[in-house]
């Protein structure tokens, strides 16, 4: 397996060891590349005519937690042992060290991914007062990453659930708990899509996920998320910070076994514009029998024990 | 201290595959060119994020214990090199074996794991070379 897929796919073992242990056939073949997935077979209707979202959407063995893999999540999609770019973009990068399965100074893999992560184009433009401290908190990570000691991802670094259960007046969302690039605990999120509105913003206590509102525009789902506290970064890594006036709207739009995800980060304190991640793919789990399997618990003990700001 | 300390430079390069991935860098935190040997009985098997933890007591001549702590691979991976339920070959706490890992870089009690040597011959090792790797001249 080439080495960066094999990075990508032992992060994925570390957070569905679980799955692995519990299967009882095969496990999600690990892809070699990590292009998104195509869609194949049909889209299946509830009854009320909207698409059926439901499932166990942890089906890449690549998989974080249902996002299809962290680095094509910032925007990178590495499509052999030679060939990479940037999906926003388009531009080719420069895959370093090569993506093969050749012996490497594991010390060189991981700068070199770590600075590969970093070469997408589509970033948040934040207002120039806060340039710098954008900067610190990605270049202090270690310590700055208000999720990486076992705190909730919060939304949308939390990105697509790895479980979704649609009911007719709400959406049940599960996200795992992380143990690849960042170290979270597991979330949930019940979504109303019974006609509600939101809650006033001053008038609600910041959360972990706010207060998130469902609706269909067709056959998309829109998840209007507000009501945040200002304790989570909103990507998988870059240090992006947000305020309490920050308003997430994320869309779902399923595709026979695939779902594709974008937020779109509103945050009129910190950000210039509005700023929407680049799309992600999940992949439903295949098995007709797929349960999602018990996260493990977390507890962080290394930063304490780190001597250098180097982090993924 | 009956433990011994052996810092071991590591002629090759190493490979840490399985932790890769790991939330901070492994160089961040311990030393990819030096490794420790430490003996004791286990304490406690650990199966969490962000990483598994095996807890060590380690006894030094005047019966005093100090407990040591070692970072794993994955549940997979520890599975793959053997290690799960111990009544499937396992380990469990009481169990004496010595353990090869990297130095933690603060001088810390712990290290990550690379081998376990079980009193009985059981040796599991935890973060094996890449296929084709050379061979490691210090272990």
């Amino acid at each position: 397996m080439p080495v960066s897929s094999r990075i990508i796919a032992t992060a994925a073992v570390i957070c569905f060891a679980g799955a692995l242990l519990l299967a009882q056939g095969p496990a999600p073949r690990p892809r070699t590349v990590n292009a998104p997935p195509k869609p194949a077979g049909a889209t299946p209707h509830a009854p009320d005519g909207h698409p059926d979202l439901t499932g166990v959407w942890n089906g890449l063995g690549d998989n974080l937690n249902g996002v299809p893999n962290q680095l094509a999540n910032n925007g990178i999609v590495i499509e052999s042992e030679t060939a990479a770019h940037d999906l926003h973009g388009g531009q080719v990068v420069t895959v370093f060290p090569r993506n093969t399965n050749g012996a490497q100074n594991n010390e060189v893999a991981e700068r070199a991914a770590s600075l590969l992560r970093r070469s997408g184009s589509n970033r948040p433009i934040y207002k120039p007062e806060y340039w710098d401290m954008v900067k610190y908190n990605d270049h202090n990570a270690n310590e700055e990453d208000p999720s990486n000691n076992c705190m909730p991802a919060g939304v949308p670094r939390g990105a697509i659930p790895s479980y979704i259960g649609q009911f007719p007046t709400y959406m049940m969302f599960v996200y795992p708990g992380q143990g690849g690039l960042i170290a979270t605990q597991t979330m949930y999120r019940m979504i109303p899509t019974d006609g509600r509105k939101h809650t006033p913003l001053q008038e609600l206590d910041g959360t972990y996920t706010g207060e998130s509102i469902g609706r269909w525009e067709g056959d998309t789902f829109i998840v209007d998320s507000w009501g945040f506290n200002a304790n989570t970064w909103f990507d998988q890594i870059g240090g992006y910070m947000h305020s309490e006036n920050m308003h997430v709207i994320e869309r779902f739009h399923r595709d026979g076994n695939t779902l594709t995800w974008t937020a779109t980060v509103e945050d009129p304190d910190y950000l210039l514009e509005p700023w929407t991640t680049t799309p992600r793919v999940a992949l439903l789990n295949p098995r007709p029998d797929a349960m999602l399997p018990e996260s493990q618990p977390c507890s962080e003990r290394d930063l304490a024990h780190t001597v250098t700001k180097e982090h993924h | 201290m009956r433990f011994s300390i052996s810092a071991l430079l590591a002629l090759s390069l190493v490979t840490l595959p399985d932790l890769a991935s790991a939330h901070h860098s492994i160089q961040a935190q311990f030393d990819i060119y030096k490794t420790i040997t430490v003996a004791g009985t286990v304490a406690r098997i650990e199966f969490i994020n962000p990483h598994s933890y095996l807890t060590v007591n380690v006894k030094d001549a005047d019966g005093k214990v100090t407990k040591w702590a070692f970072e794993m691979t994955g549940l997979a991976g520890l599975r793959r090199a053997g290690l799960s339920r111990a009544d499937r070959g396992g380990l469990k706490p009481g169990d004496e074996l010595t353990v090869i890992a990297l130095a933690a870089r603060d001088g810390s009690n712990s290290g990550l794991a690379q081998e376990l040597k079980m009193a009985d011959g059981r040796d599991f090792k935890l973060l094996a070379d890449a296929p084709d790797a050379p061979p490691a001249t210090s272990r």
